[in-house]
């Protein structure tokens, strides 16, 4: 398989683009630049990008203790009558921490 | 407080990244371009690509990719800056006029995060339902898409793979799928990851492929049904789809390593590589279907196509061509060809300037114009180039006649109506007037008998019927073209002289005196419609057609003596319809009605070099909008000329300049001519499209390039330059370049030609300096293979940019300054050039030297020399002295009558001094990590004391003195300071210390500041009260100004800002302020004492609602007095500011 084959058959969008290019006068330089656009109406956000400011590690940690949690639930069976499904260890009356009141400010 | 004016002159024009997809439409095809703040929107066309809008963004563009929603027809883009704003965009088009909407924006940087060390990458699921980036170690970020929510809600997921070197997501998953190339102890692995976007979470991976090759860099996805990964390393390539596995290692590839790549066909079969050599390959991955595991890939091929510019992205664009993005070297756009033209299979078509990096930049006035040059070392390896940059516009001459004393030019078709070139230059002097016919290059004098050859033309035209019309003091003379021979003559009664007149093809205005008379011109006729006595005498005359393809005008322009003033009078009555007293008492000399993109006006130029100018109304003749400019300091000519299908102005006088309309303003653009009295356009057979230039003493033929406000020329090097010194002397440049030769089995070899293989004197370094500590010399035991840097010194004609001596450095020495000096009492310049031997195991060069040569009589000899232990980072020249800046010390050394450099002083205070400036007795250095430092070296001492320093730790590119208190210091974050000496303080602790007073963040790194104006000094009077003038030129090609301005100024334009940048809605949503906050890693520190003048400026290209907005309760002195600012007051100084640049 030759190069000329290689480059046969390239993709096409528009059969006419760069049809009007000549090449005749060698290489064009161009330095020309587009008009700045200059928007002066205020257009609002569709979407608002937050990051969630939560620690990785602590996330880890509460996705694991999930997942131990479910498991102890599981072998223990009917231990989760208190009706605590919260997926973190609030509220276990064994803990000693206190809940905190927004999650998403731990940080 | 320190106030200054900051202004981007040359927009950057490196590119960072370019895309090619349905934006502005579903059926628009558009190449998308990122170039540090900026993003340009272009669409492709017939004709080639059609540059749209650009945008700005108020951030550092770090990486841009594009995505199609699964229900939309449109693409959106993506973009990521550098302080990890991140932003969805929208284009879109209705009749023609482009809006771009803010679809998602936010911010997701982690004040925890370590930067990861391969940088920051993001890559978009094929289906789009999930952003991927790599910003941290150990962190990936995702943006899960959910078109219903109305927040985005980002997350770091932790990854096991800490050194990361790239990320993209794989086609054809069920879940999104990010593959990874990562390093750990034992190599580079290739891993993928299934993400859970419920959990949030990394699922399971579902393949990896550890020990692939140990230089691996880059995965391309293959979309599918095909699916899978390419891993691209140094010298192989690599697919894997977790089961299926084929290799290749072309041998080409060793030359250098692979850095970007292009998808072809949406199919995924076909790709375009391109390396750091700027040579371009395709990649075919050759597939075979099975029944049951459906295509499969079952080889690899690659080919090299041909060579382009250094890539740094490319994009498939339509039917062959492609974009090839650039930071080396200029951008370009490039046709593959079936068939190869001399082995290459690439075609550049067009080339797109880059001035990307600026290394350094020297400032000369070569056309002693008082206008300064700029003479950049641009782009790198292959790439490299000297720019040449001035402001105006460059006539190139074709041909010269010395005629002195002409007072009158213009070209005709005489005896060849139909034909589309002129013959002949019909030319004015006192008391006589001369023909000049041009028949192909020669240029033969000759006569027409109707005209009158014993008087001074005032007038020359073609007309209509074929005829021609000269105008004397005595008459008006009708001459038909075919047979030469006057038909008409109209004479005004009396013995009354003619004294101003203006015609177009079928109308004449003549006035004597006070009295004006309309003359229409017939076959064979010329009929006096009417007269009349205008107040006063006529000084100057219009009659151009305000539409171009009319052949008549409805209204005549005069200028007054006595009362000085521009009157529009109807024609054919002659009637005063508006009257427009222009101040002063300098009479008008010229006074043209124009059309520039569809908008008409009035100008009219004094006597004193000035020139008002006034949109006009073309049925009423009111006069709109009164500006005035200052051109020159002589009487002024206006003259029509049209070139590139554009309608210009020729402003003769003896700074002649161009007038021309941009974006609906109106620019004047010098031109590199030192006097034009008279011009005309000419159209001549052996000159086309060109112009005829009257000078003091003969006729210049020449064209006019094309009309730009900043010309550049390049001067290709072939090898990169580095550092660049002026020599008045010898009238040359040095510059050293930096050559990289590939050993081969018989030595070292250079790759290709370049600058320093075809100088016309090549001499080489022969001292060698012993290695320190015995060290094997790295080109001595080199393999074959190897690349070596090899620095040469060249020494460049001022005028001809011939590389007239190239002296070559035996590696490992290499160039660290340069600088050309006066020494001592000795009458010859020397170019002063610093080496250092560069050994890749010491931390640092221990050894170096500097040298002294001397051009003269096209020889370049080594004049002295002497040791030093370090690199010698700076050299400037120092009252006669060399002050260098070597290691952690700054030196001085004194030239002695032996020619021998002695050390007379020197100072240990630094880390590195990496940058000196110097005046008078202080000198300013720039350290590598500890700020700046001003230094006073005392004379009779024979010491150097340290008056102040900066105690922030800045890493430090580039440093300037501003005045005597005053430093400006750029560093490696982008940003820019001021620091300023406090004199009058009252402790010795306080004096001590230099206060940073301004700072501003530019979003580019400066890596040299140079003293200098673009423009020419003093012209006119100015509204805005600038001092001082400091060029710079950044490593993203941008070449910018800073200047100083006065308190009550810096209040004004602070206040102009401040409204801009509520009425100027941001892009992406990044604030204005947020932006241009002075941020050194976690330190962030509000922007002040600088204007961002490109925001200033861009208040030029607001409508006047927007413009009535943003003056609205801005106060200013004006004339001493204290004011509520008008529109009109406002533009004038900002067109005042632009004129800086």
């Amino acid at each position: 398989m030759s190069v000329s084959d290689f480059i046969k058959g390239l993709p096409t969008h528009d059969s006419k683009n760069f049809t009007h290019l000549s090449n005749e006068h060698g290489i064009r330089t161009s330095q020309k630049r587009a008009s700045v656009y200059l928007p002066t109406e205020e257009v609002a956000s569709e979407q608002l990008i937050v990051m969630d400011k939560r620690c990785v590690l602590l996330r880890y940690l509460t996705q694991q203790w999930d997942k131990k949690t479910l498991q102890r639930k599981r072998e223990h069976g009917g231990d989760g009558t208190n009706g605590n499904n919260s997926s973190t260890p609030i509220g276990n009356g064994n803990s000693k921490k206190r809940p905190r009141l927004d999650p998403n400010e731990l940080n | 407080m320190s106030h200054h004016y900051v202004v981007t002159a040359q927009k950057p024009t490196a590119v960072v990244a370019c895309l090619t997809g349905n934006f502005t439409s579903p059926t628009d095809l558009n190449l998308i371009i990122a170039r540090n703040n900026q993003v340009e929107i272009d669409l492709v066309t017939p004709e080639g690509l059609r540059p749209l809008k650009e945008i700005n963004i108020n951030g550092t563009v770090a990486v841009m990719r594009h995505f199609r929603p699964p229900d939309g027809n449109k693409d959106l883009l993506f973009i990521l800056t550098r302080r990890y704003n991140v932003m969805i965009l929208e284009a879109r088009m209705v009749n023609d006029v482009i809006t771009v909407v803010t679809k998602a924006n936010g911010n997701v940087s982690d004040p925890v995060g370590i930067p990861s060390e391969g940088g920051v990458i993001a890559a978009i699921d094929p289906k789009a339902r999930v952003i991927g980036m790599c910003l941290y170690q150990g962190l990936f970020t995702i943006i899960p898409m959910d078109k219903e929510a109305s927040e985005l809600k980002a997350t770091n997921l932790r990854m096991d793979e800490l050194n990361v070197y790239d990320v993209d997501f794989l086609h054809g998953c069920l879940n999104p799928t990010v593959i990874v190339i990562h390093k750990d102890n034992d190599g580079r692995h290739v891993k993928s990851h299934e993400i859970n976007l419920r959990e949030k979470e990394f699922m399971k991976i579902a393949w990896k492929q550890d020990n692939v090759e140990t230089e691996a860099t880059m995965l391309i996805p293959v979309p599918s049904p095909i699916g899978g990964v390419i891993v691209i390393g140094r010298e192989s390539i690599v697919y894997h789809d977790g089961s299926n596995y084929h290799a290749v290692a072309p041998l080409t590839f060793r030359q250098s390593t692979i850095n970007c790549y292009a998808r072809v066909d949406s199919k995924g079969l076909r790709y375009l590589l391109g390396n750091m050599n700027g040579q371009l390959y395709m990649l075919f991955l050759g597939t075979s279907e099975t029944p049951g595991k459906g295509i499969t890939v079952k080889d690899i091929k690659v080919e090299q196509l041909g060579e382009i510019s250094i890539p740094e992205c490319i994009t498939y664009l339509d039917n062959g061509f492609l974009y090839i993005g650039a930071r080396h070297g200029d951008s370009q756009l490039v046709r593959l060809s079936s068939e190869s033209i001399d082995g290459s299979y690439v075609i550049p078509v067009e080339n797109f300037t880059n001035l990307a990096p600026i290394l350094d930049i020297a400032v000369v006035d070569l056309d002693r114009q008082g206008q300064g040059q700029i003479i950049t070392c641009s782009g790198s390896f292959k790439d490299g180039s000297l720019r040449i940059i001035r402001i105006g516009i460059g006539i190139q001459e074709h041909a010269c006649i010395d005629l002195p004393g002409i007072k009158g030019m213009w070209s005709l078709k005489v005896g060849i109506d139909d034909s589309p070139y002129e013959n002949t230059l019909v030319l004015a002097f006192v008391g006589h007037t001369r023909i000049l016919t041009l028949s192909g290059e020669e240029v033969e004098e000759t006569e027409i008998s109707g005209f009158a050859s014993d008087l001074q033309t005032f007038l020359c035209a073609n007309v209509d019927y074929d005829q021609l019309i000269q105008v004397t003091s005595d008459s008006v003379r009708l001459v038909k073209s075919g047979t030469k021979a006057l038909v008409a003559e109209w004479r005004p009664d009396g013995d009354r002289s003619i004294g101003v007149v203006s015609c177009n093809t079928t109308q004449i205005v003549v006035a004597s005196a006070r009295d004006i008379f309309y003359i229409v011109i017939e076959d064979g006729k010329l009929v006096e419609k009417s007269r009349k006595t205008l107040a006063y005498e006529v000084a100057c005359l219009d009659i151009t057609p305000l539409d171009e393809t009319q052949n008549s005008s409805d209204l005549v322009a005069v200028g007054l003596w006595t009362d000085i003033s521009a009157v529009i009078l109807s024609l054919p009555d002659l009637e005063t319809i508006y009257t427009e007293k222009l101040s002063g008492e300098i009479i008008p000399r010229s006074i043209l009605m124009t059309t520039f993109e569809g908008i008409h006006y009035l100008l009219c130029a004094l006597g004193d070099g000035s020139m008002y100018y006034f949109i006009m109304d073309q049925t009423t003749g009111q006069l709109t909008d009164k500006k005035k400019v200052t051109l020159g300091t002589q009487p002024t000519t206006l003259r029509t000329f049209r070139s590139f299908a554009t309608t210009n102005v020729f402003a003769c006088s003896d700074r002649p300049t161009v007038i021309y309309s941009s974006n609906h303003k109106l620019v004047f653009s010098n031109v590199n001519l030192k006097e034009v009295n008279h011009m005309c356009s000419l159209n001549a057979q052996a000159y086309p499209d060109s112009l005829a230039l009257a000078t003091k003493n003969s006729v210049i033929l020449g064209t006019i390039d094309e009309i730009q406000k900043l010309h550049i020329r390049t001067v290709p090097l072939g090898e990169g330059p580095r550092r660049i010194a002026y020599q008045e002397a010898s009238q040359t440049f040095a510059v050293s370049t930096l050559r990289i030769d590939v050993h081969g089995r018989g030595g070292a070899k250079p790759l290709r030609n370049s600058a320093s293989t075809q100088a016309q004197n090549i001499t080489c370094s022969s001292n060698i300096l012993p290695k320190p500590g015995g060290g094997n010399s790295t080109a001595a035991n080199a393999e074959v293979g190897q690349e070596i840097d090899v620095h040469n010194l060249l020494v460049i004609d001022q005028n001809t940019f011939e590389v007239l001596h190239a002296h070559q450095f035996v590696a490992p020495e290499t160039i660290s300054s340069l600088m050309s000096a006066k020494l001592g009492d000795d009458p010859n310049t020397y170019y002063v050039v610093a080496t250092s031997l560069v050994i890749p195991d010491e931390p640092e060069p221990k050894v170096g030297r500097i040298i002294i040569f001397h051009y003269h009589d096209n020889k370049l000899t080594q004049v002295a020399e002497t040791k030093v232990d370090g690199t010698c980072y700076a050299l400037v020249e120092f009252n006669g002295k060399v002050l260098a800046g070597i290691g952690s010390f700054v030196r001085l050394y004194e030239w002695t009558n032996e020619k021998e450099l002695r050390m007379e002083c020197n100072i240990q205070n630094m880390i590195a001094a990496l940058y000196l400036k110097a005046k008078g007795d202080f000198i300013l250095v720039g350290d590598l990590m500890r700020s700046i430092t001003l230094l006073q070296h005392k004379q009779m001492e024979g010491i150097f004391v340290e008056i102040a320093r900066d105690c922030e730790p800045k890493w430090m590119r580039a440093v300037e003195i501003l005045d005597d208190d005053t430093f400006l210091g750029s560093e490696t974050n982008g940003n820019l300071f001021v620091c300023q000496k406090d004199s009058a303080a009252t402790t010795d602790e306080e004096r001590q210390l230099l206060p940073e007073l301004a700072r501003f963040h530019l979003g580019d790194t400066v890596n040299v500041f140079r003293h200098g104006s673009l423009v020419m000094q003093n012209v006119g009077e100015r509204t805005t009260p600038i001092s001082g003038c400091v060029l710079y030129g950044t490593c993203n090609g941008a070449i910018g100004i800073v200047t100083q301005i006065p308190q009550d100024f810096y209040d004004f334009l602070h206040g102009l800002e401040e409204r801009l940048k509520k009425i100027i809605k941001s892009v992406g949503k990044i604030e204005h302020t947020y932006y241009r906050n002075f941020q050194i890693n976690t330190k962030v520190e509000p922007s002040e004492g600088f204007i961002d003048g490109d925001l200033i400026e861009s208040f030029l290209d607001l409508n006047r609602e927007n413009m009535r907005d943003a003056v609205q309760g801005l106060e200013l002195t004006l004339n001493g007095e204290r004011k509520g600012a008008e529109v009109e007051d406002v533009i004038k100084i900002v067109e005042d500011l632009t004129r800086m640049h």
